[in-house]
Parts: C-alpha cells; sequence; structure tokens
C-alpha cells in the first residue's frame, strides 16, 4: 500500500494544475517543490495565453493573480540605433481576453494554494533527489535516504528535468534544445506605466524584438510585458552561437537590450526587483520524450512542451493542459486500482491530441527559422536600412520602395536567391 | 536520561530582498520573502550534532508573528521534534528587553532543559541581545559567539573565536549557548519529516499561557524607541568600463582622469 496515491515533482502550472486536479477527484496527492514558496525558482517573462485555467477554476479571472490582459502585441527588430516594428493594438482583446501578464511567484503560489485547498499535501523547500524503483515500476520519490511511496509520479520539474535526466526517461539536454533566458523586474507605477505603453483599464503589452545588434553570430531575442506595477524584461539567447563566440557574455546582451536607445526609455527610472536567468525549453516535438511509462508521466515543460515561432511564445498554457491531462489518467488508474504502463498510455492519449503536441508537431523545425541568422542578422538592418532610404529626403528623385529595397539588397551580402528561398521556406514555417 | 535542548529561532526578511521604503524609511517587508535567521539555523545544527552523539530532544522556540510557522517546520524537517511559537498581538514591537523575557518564559514553561542554543544575532535587527537576555532572565550561564560545541557527561564544551586565537570555555549545564554565523554546515530537510510537521502542526502558546502580564510585554514593555531611520542613498555611478593592461596604464588613467592626485 503506497503512502500517496499520486506525487507530483515541481510545484509549476503543470504540477499544481495535476495535484489540484487529482486532489479535488479524492486522490491522495503529495506535491513537493524545491522553491520556497511556489515559483521562487521560476522565470517565466511571462504571458498566460489561453484559456486552460478555466478548466480548473470557472473563475479564475476574477481569482488568479493576473497582472494585466494583453492588448498590445509588438513584434520588431532592433538594431544599433533603430527601432522596426510591427505594433499591433486591439479593442477584441479588451472584450475577448487571450493572453495576461503574470509574475510566476504570485501566479504559482496561488495555484499551489488552490491545490492545497483542494486536499493536495503542499511541501516546499524540498528537492527530490531522484525516483524509487521495484522491478521495473517507480514506486514513488527519493529524498535524503529516505523513499516516500506513491502509484504514480507525476514529473513536473520545469525546464531543468534533473530526475526525468537522471532516471533515464528523457534525453539530457543539448545546446539546440534550449535557450537561456534572463529577466528583469523593474518596478514603476501603475500611472508611468500606462502612460509610457500609451494603456488604459488594466491592458497591458507584450513584445519581442529580434536583437540585430548583436555581433560574430550571437543571436538573442528581447522581450518586455507590462505588469500591474512592474514591466518585464530581458532576452532569450541561443546558446549554441553564444558558445562559439568566447567575446559576448549573456550579461552583456541583457545590458545591450535593456540600455537600448528605444528600451532604455521604458524602463527609467524603475527600481530593480529582481533579476534571475533560467533554462528555455527550445527544442520542439523532436525534444519531447516518451510521456509516460510504468507508474510516471511527464508533464509541461519536463516534457519539452513549448512553441515558439517568433511571433508567439507560449508554453504555461500547454503545462497547464499537460496537467490536467496527466491528472485524468491518474484518476482513470485510481479508478482501475492500477498504474502500469498500459493504463498511463491514456495520457499519451490525450496528450497527442492535445493542442501542445499539435502545435508542435505542424511547427516542426520551426528552430531553424526562430533561430535563423536571417531573422537575426539580415532583417533587422534590410528592414532599417529600407525605411530609412524611403523616409530620408535627399532632394535627389524619389525612388519606388521595390528599387530601395533591390539597391539595399544587392548593396548587402546576401546572395539574392538564396534570400528569396529562405523567406519562401520560412513563411511556409511560420 | 535524554538531554533536553532548546533552539531558539527567529524568522526573519531575507536579508537579500529588504528593501526600505524611501518615503516611510521602514522596512518594506511586503516585497520580501520570510526565512529562517541564518545564525540560527547553525544554532539547529549544532544542536542536532550533539543530537547524533547522545540521546536528546530538540525544542524549537520562537517569538513572532502566525507565519513564522513555515521557519518551525522547517526546522523540525530539519530534525527538531518539538516547535512552540509563541504568538500573540500583545507580544508585537517590543524590543530586545521584553522578546528576552518573553521567549525566557516560555522555556521556563518546558518540562525541563538541559541547553538553550542560539544564533549569536539576528540578521534584520543585528543586536545580539536576546540570547544573553535569556540566559539572564533564567538566571543561568552562557557563552557566546562559539564555533563549535561538544556536549558530554552533563558538560557544554565551546570553542569561542577570538582575534588573537581560540578560546575553549567548558561548563555544566544548563548553560545558554550562542553559535555563530557560519559555523557549521546546516543538514539538509528531510521531506518525510517536512510531510509530518505539516500534518501535526506546531504549538501555539500566547500571553495568557506564559502568564506574564500586558505591560511587561511588547511595545508596552519596550524601554527603546526608534526615533528614526536613514537610508543612505546610493551614489550614481558612471557606468562606463575601460580595459587598461598594466598598472603604470592604469595610474596614468586615473591621473588624466584626475582621480588621482599627485600630494604636493
Amino acid at each position: 500500500m503506497s503512502e500517496f496515491d499520486a506525487i507530483v515533482v515541481g510545484a509549476g502550472p503543470a504540477g499544481t494544475s495535476a495535484a489540484s486536479k487529482m486532489a479535488s477527484s479524492g486522490l491522495n496527492v503529495l506535491l513537493v517543490e524545491r522553491g520556497d514558496p511556489p515559483g521562487s525558482k521560476s522565470v517565466s517573462g511571462g504571458i498566460l495565453w489561453g484559456r486552460e485555467l478555466s478548466n480548473l477554476y470557472p473563475d479564475w479571472e476574477k481569482s488568479a493573480p493576473l497582472e494585466r490582459f494583453i492588448s498590445n502585441k509588438v513584434t520588431g527588430f532592433l538594431t544599433e540605433d533603430s527601432y522596426v516594428g510591427i505594433d499591433f493594438k486591439t479593442k477584441k482583446f479588451e472584450r475577448e481576453k487571450t493572453g495576461y501578464s503574470v509574475l510566476r511567484t504570485r501566479l504559482d503560489g496561488w495555484m499551489a494554494k488552490k491545490a492545497k485547498e483542494a486536499g493536495a499535501t503542499v511541501i516546499t523547500g524540498i528537492t527530490v533527489d531522484g525516483l524509487a524503483w521495484e522491478d521495473k515500476k517507480v514506486v514513488g520519490i527519493r529524498q535524503a535516504d529516505d523513499t516516500i511511496t506513491s502509484d504514480v509520479v507525476v514529473l513536473a520539474e520545469g525546464a531543468n528535468p534533473r530526475v526525468a535526466i537522471d532516471e533515464g526517461l528523457r534525453a539530457p539536454i543539448s545546446d539546440k534544445d534550449v535557450a537561456i533566458g534572463i529577466k528583469q523586474v523593474v518596478k514603476l507605477s501603475e500611472q508611468t506605466i500606462n502612460e509610457r505603453f500609451n494603456l488604459r483599464n488594466g491592458a497591458g503589452l507584450a513584445a519581442e524584438f529580434s536583437l540585430g545588434f548583436l555581433k560574430n553570430g550571437v543571436m538573442a531575442g528581447g522581450f518586455l510585458y507590462t505588469n500591474k506595477d512592474t514591466i518585464s524584461a530581458g532576452v532569450v539567447i541561443d546558446i549554441a552561437g553564444l558558445r562559439k563566440d568566447n567575446k559576448t557574455y549573456s550579461f552583456d546582451i541583457m545590458d545591450q537590450f535593456i540600455n537600448h536607445p528605444y528600451i532604455a526609455p521604458y524602463l527609467e527610472n524603475g527600481q530593480l526587483q529582481e533579476y534571475s536567468a533560467h533554462l528555455v525549453c527550445e527544442g520542439g516535438i523532436n525534444y519531447v520524450p516518451k510521456l509516460y511509462g510504468n507508474g510516471y508521466v511527464i508533464a509541461g515543460d519536463s516534457a519539452g512542451l513549448s512553441f515558439s515561432n517568433g511571433m508567439v511564445i507560449q508554453g504555461m498554457n500547454y503545462a497547464i493542459a499537460s496537467g490536467i491531462s496527466a491528472a485524468k489518467a491518474a484518476v482513470k488508474c485510481k479508478e482501475k486500482g492500477h498504474y502500469g504502463e498500459s493504463d498511463l498510455a491514456y495520457y499519451d492519449e490525450l496528450m497527442q491530441h492535445s493542442q501542445a503536441i499539435e502545435d508542435m508537431r505542424k511547427f516542426k523545425g520551426i528552430t531553424g527559422v526562430t533561430w535563423s541568422p536571417m531573422i537575426h542578422e539580415f532583417l533587422p538592418k534590410f528592414a532599417e536600412n529600407v525605411l530609412h532610404d524611403m523616409f530620408y529626403e535627399t532632394g535627389e528623385p524619389k525612388k519606388h520602395l521595390f528599387e530601395i529595397a533591390m539597391e539595399n539588397l544587392i548593396g548587402s551580402r546576401y546572395d539574392k536567391k538564396k534570400l528569396l528561398l529562405e523567406s519562401y521556406r520560412m513563411m511556409r514555417k511560420m | 536520561m535524554v538531554l533536553e535542548i532548546v533552539v531558539m529561532v527567529k524568522q526573519v526578511p531575507d536579508s537579500q530582498e529588504v528593501v526600505i521604503d524611501p518615503v516611510t524609511m521602514n522596512l518594506n517587508r511586503s516585497l520580501t520573502r520570510n526565512v529562517t535567521n541564518k545564525a540560527d539555523e547553525n544554532a539547529l545544527e549544532a544542536a542536532l550534532s550533539i543530537k547524533d552523539k547522545t540521546p536528546a530532544k530538540i525544542t524549537i522556540v520562537s517569538m513572532g508573528p502566525p507565519q513564522t510557522e513555515s521557519t518551525m517546520i522547517e526546522c523540525l524537517a530539519r530534525g527538531a521534534d518539538r516547535a512552540v511559537l509563541v504568538s500573540d498581538r500583545a507580544f508585537g514591537g517590543a524590543d530586545t528587553y521584553p522578546t528576552g523575557l518573553t521567549v525566557a518564559s516560555a522555556i521556563s514553561k518546558l518540562e525541563h532543559f538541559d541547553v538553550i542554543i542560539a544564533g549569536e544575532e539576528s540578521s534584520d535587527s543585528s543586536t545580539g541581545h536576546v540570547g544573553p537576555g535569556v540566559a539572564e532572565f533564567l538566571g543561568i550561564e552562557q557563552i557566546t559567539y562559539c564555533s563549535k560545541i561538544e556536549y558530554s557527561k552533563g558538560h557544554i564544551t565551546a570553542e569561542r573565536e577570538l582575534e588573537d586565537g581560540t578560546e575553549v570555555v567548558r561548563c555544566p549545564v544548563p548553560v545558554l549557548i550562542t553559535m555563530l554565523l557560519g559555523s557549521n554546515f546546516p543538514r539538509r530537510q528531510s521531506l518525510r519529516r517536512k510531510i509530518d510537521a505539516t500534518k501535526k502542526g506546531i504549538e501555539l502558546w500566547n500571553l495568557e499561557k506564559l502568564g506574564l502580564q500586558p505591560e511587561w510585554v511588547g511595545v508596552r514593555g519596550s524601554p527603546t524607541i526608534v526615533r528614526r531611520m536613514q537610508s543612505i542613498k546610493e551614489r550614481e555611478r558612471a557606468g562606463k568600463r575601460i580595459t587598461i593592461e598594466t598598472i603604470p596604464e592604469m595610474v596614468k588613467e586615473l591621473y588624466e582622469k584626475n582621480i588621482l592626485k599627485v600630494k604636493k
């Protein structure tokens, strides 16, 4: 007889969702989190897209610690001197909310509290050492020379899944599977943020940029998200490129971004409240491991469930959805009284038809776009030059846009044909 | 015979996160998370290492608001056996004098004690008064600022770090010890112990239980009053980075920038 029906490792969106759903379905659940309080080890940007939480808490939009709903989405390029962006604002998102900025120290804490209220035992400040095995079945977790037993273990450890890797349940992380994320949280007043970003009535902005000012093949994206009275600003850096260049340090990229002439004014006179770094899951569908086995399932970032095509970046919604699916499978196993591999395959079945896996399958190979030198080197400069030449009044006869573009293309060191092919390939994949 | 050890702990705002509100000059505690005072973790570890060798029972005693429970549960998860939180609105705003009195009263309400161990001081007020104060209120010996302690046959042998060497002191129990910050490596928390502690909860004692008069404790019983707090403004740095290869070049650079001056 196990001590718990289920043990969940990690109290992020995936783990807390799984724990809450299982506990409210009558399972005896233990949720273990190494951070104290939950969320203190998390570094999400971040925007919670989608409405997955309504499956757990119908009133989540009123009760969850949400910062601002996103009504303004910016995607752009930054070069040394310029800012080129698509700035999309819509009243529609005020009516049909599609995403909220969140601070994970608050959101994870709230979700852990909800799991506790549902009946789960929530323990923070404890790092799980590994899994306990018996006859090739996971029978619990190991911690400090002790074993706590359970019928099923839900591994929801996040982007650096030590237990899953050490137990051989997923491949170790390689440079192409993850990026480095660095984030600052800067405190300003709610009113100042509203004025700087032209926001009203709880609306917020989510902005992502490709950083065209970087050199030596280093690639990174920058982001700005408005919270209620803070701004989350940071960078996500491609590890392979960074590793090759021994002159660039990750924190320098962060400094360059927040001191950029068109980013710095947003953050001016703010008080630095947090500075943190974390791995970001970027491996795509090929990085998703087998999601279940004898006595365990893997959910959220641990399972590599994240999506980015440069315009849309998601992960927390997938984590919540996978946590709920893991819980559904565990509840079904509990009813059957059996938690074998074939029983837990139900989780995989649910996941294979989930938005997360379908998105990731459809956008297979997207990392070739998001981390393409075309996006990070060529396009920012090209866009800057074309727009500059178009708007700069020389007193000479004006040129057609096409002429300006062709001139800049010929002036660049890129091959025209290759660029056309590459753009076509990228458009298809995005 | 089981050795009865009392460990005094305090919950403090995480010192790395403390922010002073520029308007009110008070510590802004809403932003900071609460942690166990680091030196108190060393005190607990000193108690646990005695318990490793000698049959002992460790009781955690703390005075603080109800959220101190998380610190007490952490101590139980590391290996303490019992936790008593002394909590009452009447204790609010206490300076070190009534705090010492309150904690001493709580300890005297325990059935028995042989050794009391405290951290050298708390990271949020840094007075180092409460440990010695408790010893005085209880009328027992004290050995302060210890780096290492051992128990054998009714005696504590303690090492005290001095400027010019180490002092070794031996004293019969009952005795109060204060441990230096960083004097040992606190052991990990055990998940099993933490689950048990979370389910069982801790003991809460109030003013009535201690049998103290309201005017002896809290802000009313405090002889000191904080008149003013001042926050030191950080000087704006130029934020420039210069790369210089050799020391003579650096001296030249600093001289030319008028940072280094030649004495006439």
